[in-house]
């Protein structure tokens, strides 16, 4: 028999709990309104037709293929910001460089902590919103708008496999008297390698979306000629791209698949 | 992962074959170098700013500015009533990630039984139908389509046809969001414990009495836990979407910044931050409840 759950305790009780605040998040809508535009259909449905009429001229593919290379490039140049910065916190993070008996081991740890936590709750747009302000537009704004976020995420993940090795190898470093960075270069990061590298491709495949976006605040790439496109009304400019989003993010998502299949299964 | 060592080389005498990891760790490395190269090479990078003292000076006065100091009147953060009027805006913004989650949660609820090939194919039970196997690859394309393309696009999008405040934002932030829980739900039931499902079929009941007495108490626990988790990220998303969807934190946001009204923008930024922390401890509450054992 298990033990009864309280009313409140209860899974059904989350359900309707959850029922209800969607119920007051349409309470919240603004009702006095219309809900479209005038003519609202017709731009929808304009706008979903030129879906099957996309832009396939060589000229407007080119620029295209061009767009989705400044993305790739700001994808892959944050990438390395974000493990630069993530690696490190999170070594620190794990409190894998601090002798157990140490006294900084706990501030460290959570200092570490809470600057990942910092990095990874603002949103890369907001990142570049801010740092455009600050340092002005350039490629090297996204990149490191972008990168931030992602090195709180990594830096995270990488702390909890840095923390989760366990096992013989370790017990032997340590007993053959192999300091903590010892453990640390010749036990914890080659015997997690396989997993950090795994998971940095994910995220990769995440940061070309990413990337994409942050075209907003004015970095060329595919976001940025999806607004131009938009801006006058070419839609099926704006589909083609789309398509193109699709086609590079699903390309890099087969490929870190592979890489991730590969790495975690040899 | 380990380097081919030297003695492993003498014997065999040559080289080991790369794995295709490691294959790919060079092409990405080779990516990288393209990639800096072209960042530097096209233009103006940026980089070159970073040795410039008014960049700095710029940096510092927009910080001091975003700081309030050697302002006029009160800097908004110490306000307040300008706490509140904000706060408004923040409550808005709740209201828009919570309705993007309704959204994601309906349509992926109705439909994820029909993107799992264990139903179209019929290994939980039932003949296998062409209507239940195009049904089943439409909804992975829609799925795929949804979630590859980002929520400001969407946005983008739907501002066009939908007028200004939280709802285009929550339908952009929903369609995106659909696409991966409902990817999620569909893997769900296909990895589930196939018994219930071929018990039920077998005694004659039907696709909906499988999806209520099978499926559903199955896959509910893992389809509100990844709601709860997706409310996390879609928060965090909200200020983003309301740049472009006039609605709650994100439009003031933008307002703020054109206006050069820094010390307004910190206090969003506070807020911002209130959000994602009490949506981040709220979610890992709530997911304490969702085991339903």
């Amino acid at each position: 028999m298990r033990p009864a759950r309280l009313f409140l305790e209860s899974p059904h009780f989350l359900t309707l709990l959850l029922l209800l605040a969607v119920a007051w998040s349409v309470t919240n809508l603004d009702w006095g309104g219309p809900i479209l535009h005038t003519n609202g259909w017709q731009s929808a449905l304009t706008l979903l037709l030129a879906g099957f009429m996309p832009d396939l001229s060589p000229s407007f593919l080119l620029v295209c293929l061009r767009a989705s290379w400044q993305t790739l490039a700001i994808a892959l140049t944050s990438m390395t910001i974000a493990v630069l910065i993530g690696l490190p916190l999170g070594i620190l993070a794990s409190g894998g460089l601090a002798t157990t008996d140490s006294r900084f081991q706990m501030p460290v740890k959570v200092g570490a902590r809470f600057i990942l936590g910092a990095l990874r709750s603002i949103h890369e747009l907001v990142w570049a919103v801010l740092l455009v302000a600050a340092i002005g537009l350039s490629p090297l704004a996204a990149i490191i708008a972008l990168g931030l976020p992602y090195a709180g995420i990594l830096g995270r993940i990488y702390a909890e496999f840095l923390e989760d090795v366990q096992g013989e190898p370790l017990d032997a470093l340590r007993s053959s008297g192999a300091s903590t960075v010892q453990t640390l270069m010749y036990g914890r990061l080659p015997m997690c390698l396989p997993d950090l590298i795994s998971y940095t491709f994910y995220r990769f495949e995440c940061s070309i979306r990413s990337a994409a976006i942050l075209s907003f605040v004015g970095i060329r790439g595919i976001g940025y000629e999806i607004q131009i496109s938009l801006g006058d009304l070419l839609f099926g400019q704006v589909w083609t791209l789309l398509f193109v989003l699709l086609a590079l993010v699903a390309l890099v998502d087969f490929w870190s698949g592979r890489v991730r299949h590969s790495l975690l299964t040899s | 992962m380990t380097e081919p060592d030297q003695q492993g080389q003498t014997i065999r005498g040559a080289r080991r074959t790369p794995t295709f990891a490691r294959l790919s760790l060079y092409i990405f490395a080779g990516l990288l170098v393209v990639a800096w190269a072209y960042i530097f090479g096209a233009g103006d990078s940026g980089f070159t700013d970073l040795f410039r003292s008014r960049t700095w000076d710029n940096a510092g006065s927009f910080l001091a500015r975003m700081a309030g100091l050697g302002m006029e009147d009160t800097p908004a953060f110490l306000q307040p009533e300008q706490w509140w009027i904000t706060g408004a805006l923040a409550y808005e913004t709740l209201a828009m990630s919570v309705l993007a989650i309704g959204i994601a949660g309906a349509g992926a609820f109705v439909t994820f039984m029909f993107g799992a090939r264990t139903i179209s194919n019929g290994d939980l039970g039932g003949r296998p139908s062409r209507v239940g196997t195009a049904l089943y690859y439409v909804l992975r394309i829609f799925y795929a389509f949804t979630r590859a393309v980002p929520e400001l696009v969407w946005a983008l999008l739907i501002v066009f046809f939908l007028s200004p405040g939280i709802l285009p934002g929550a339908v952009a932030l929903g369609i995106h969001n659909l696409g991966i829980v409902g990817r999620l739900a569909a893997e769900v039931v296909e990895d589930m414990d196939p018994a219930p499902a071929r018990a039920l079929r077998s005694s004659g009941a039907s696709i909906f009495q499988v999806f209520l007495y099978a499926a559903l108490p199955q896959t509910l626990p893992h389809f509100i836990t990844y709601l709860l988790y997706r409310w996390e990220v879609v928060i965090r998303t909200t200020v983003v979407v309301g740049f472009v969807s006039a609605g709650g934190l994100g439009q003031e946001f933008r307002l703020s910044l054109s206006f050069f009204h820094y010390d307004q923008v910190t206090l969003i930024i506070l807020w911002y931050l209130t959000l994602v922390l009490g949506v981040d401890f709220l979610s890992a509450w709530l997911r304490k409840m969702a085991r339903f054992d």
